[in-house]
């Protein structure tokens, strides 16, 4: 969208060009379309596929420890993005972006709600957002689930984690506290002679 | 009085923020029990009211505190709740991602990016399935989520023009068939 998509990514999968008002300014139009708890298929839209700030891997990763660590994600995903980009005071812009929409919004919202939270176009409307919202997150679960190596572990893995916690409705910790760990000990001890391998598919996926 | 409110306010979701997981919607249970049981900020049916605007205003649900602190002690409140309920678990992020930057070469790094990718790949589509489910979508809904999906995978469309169709439609919508929106 802005200036040069092609300007070079690093070989860590983040551009170096990226000024502070670039990244408050992104962050302050991603705050404002954080309905429905849909937020990191927005951000990974318009970070990787769009703006092309972060590759796809240098993205996921950081979604991974954004998810897994306390705090909300579109603030944890944000100070990840900013932090990539610009160190602390990308990431300070980030946050402070992501949420100044939400903050000025849910501000006014409180004190205009008991004249409009009784309209049902209110509610119909914020429906269709939320549902939007989703088709988001399924259309970034697919795009991002093709990338994935194809070993059984990794497969395991992703099924593990889905059935658990949206089929058998197990708490979200300490699934993630089992599979995390048994998740990276696979690749770290196990899966690690597989580099030359690796390295192929990686350059393929940039 | 002034500021012993907005030092209860830091004191009470400070540590609420590091153990907001899973995004924190599972702590609006423990946030509602701090400000209604505990400190009487308020009782349960203006929490109520409190708990629909922040769900229905964008941005993360531990967001409500922002809404509990400008009832307890206005503006500054709001600014003092969100503070205390995003800082510590930012500062923790900050702490990991700033290791993470520096160790870019490390093996562990590269076990970590491989092995958080399924997990974050079973978590948005669990995602999907709970949102949905919660959110008791008709076939309106899914019909939307369908569609969105699809338009996000075959165009380039920008995110900002796919929510304002979804705005003009739906409003659009319930106009002309207000049966609809009555589901």
């Amino acid at each position: 969208m802005s200036s040069s998509n092609e300007a070079a990514i690093d070989e860590f999968g983040v551009r170096e060009d990226v000024s502070l008002l670039n990244i408050f300014v992104t962050f302050i139009r991603l705050g404002t379309m954080t309905f429905g708890g849909s937020v990191q298929s927005w951000v990974h839209r318009e970070i990787v596929n769009r703006q092309r700030w972060l590759d796809d891997k240098t993205f996921l990763s950081g979604l991974g420890v954004a998810l897994v660590l306390p705090g909300a994600n579109p603030v944890n995903i944000a100070l990840y993005v900013g932090l990539q980009l610009r160190g602390g005071l990308g990431a300070a812009a980030a946050v402070i972006g992501m949420l100044l929409p939400s903050f000025c919004l849910i501000l006014l919202l409180g004190a205009f709600y008991r004249e409009i939270g009784h309209l049902g176009i209110v509610h119909f409307i914020l429906a269709g957002l939320a549902a939007s919202g989703v088709g988001a997150t399924l259309n970034m679960g697919i795009k991002v689930g093709r990338r994935l190596p194809r070993d059984v572990m990794t497969i395991l893995v992703a099924v593990c984690v889905f059935v658990s916690s949206a089929i058998l409705h197990w708490p979200m910790v300490p699934v993630v506290c089992v599979a995390v760990p048994v998740s990276i000990a696979w690749y770290y001890f196990i899966a690690k002679d597989s580099k030359a391998k690796d390295g192929k598919k990686e350059t393929k996926n940039v | 009085m002034f500021d012993s409110r907005l030092i209860a306010l830091a004191f009470v979701f400070g540590p609420l923020s590091l153990l907001s997981f899973g995004g924190g919607q599972a702590l609006v249970p423990e946030i509602q029990h701090q400000t209604v049981t505990v400190q009487h900020w308020m009782n349960d049916t203006d929490f109520a009211d409190i708990f629909a605007i922040a769900r229905a205003a964008p941005g993360p649900s531990t967001l409500i505190v922002a809404l509990i602190g400008w009832q307890v002690a206005g503006f500054w409140g709001a600014l003092v709740g969100s503070i205390a309920i995003f800082l510590p678990s930012s500062i923790l992020v900050y702490l990991v991602g700033r290791w993470w930057q520096r160790n870019k070469q490390s093996p562990f790094r590269k076990a970590i990016e491989k092995g958080l990718a399924p997990v974050a790949v079973g978590l948005i589509f669990a995602g999907v399935v709970v949102i949905l489910e919660s959110a008791h979508a008709g076939w309106l809904g899914l019909v939307t989520t369908a569609a969105a999906c699809a338009t996000l995978a075959f165009t380039k469309l920008s995110t900002y023009s796919i929510v304002g169709v979804v705005v003009a439609s739906y409003a659009l919508l319930y106009y002309v068939f207000p049966v609809l929106a009555g589901s």
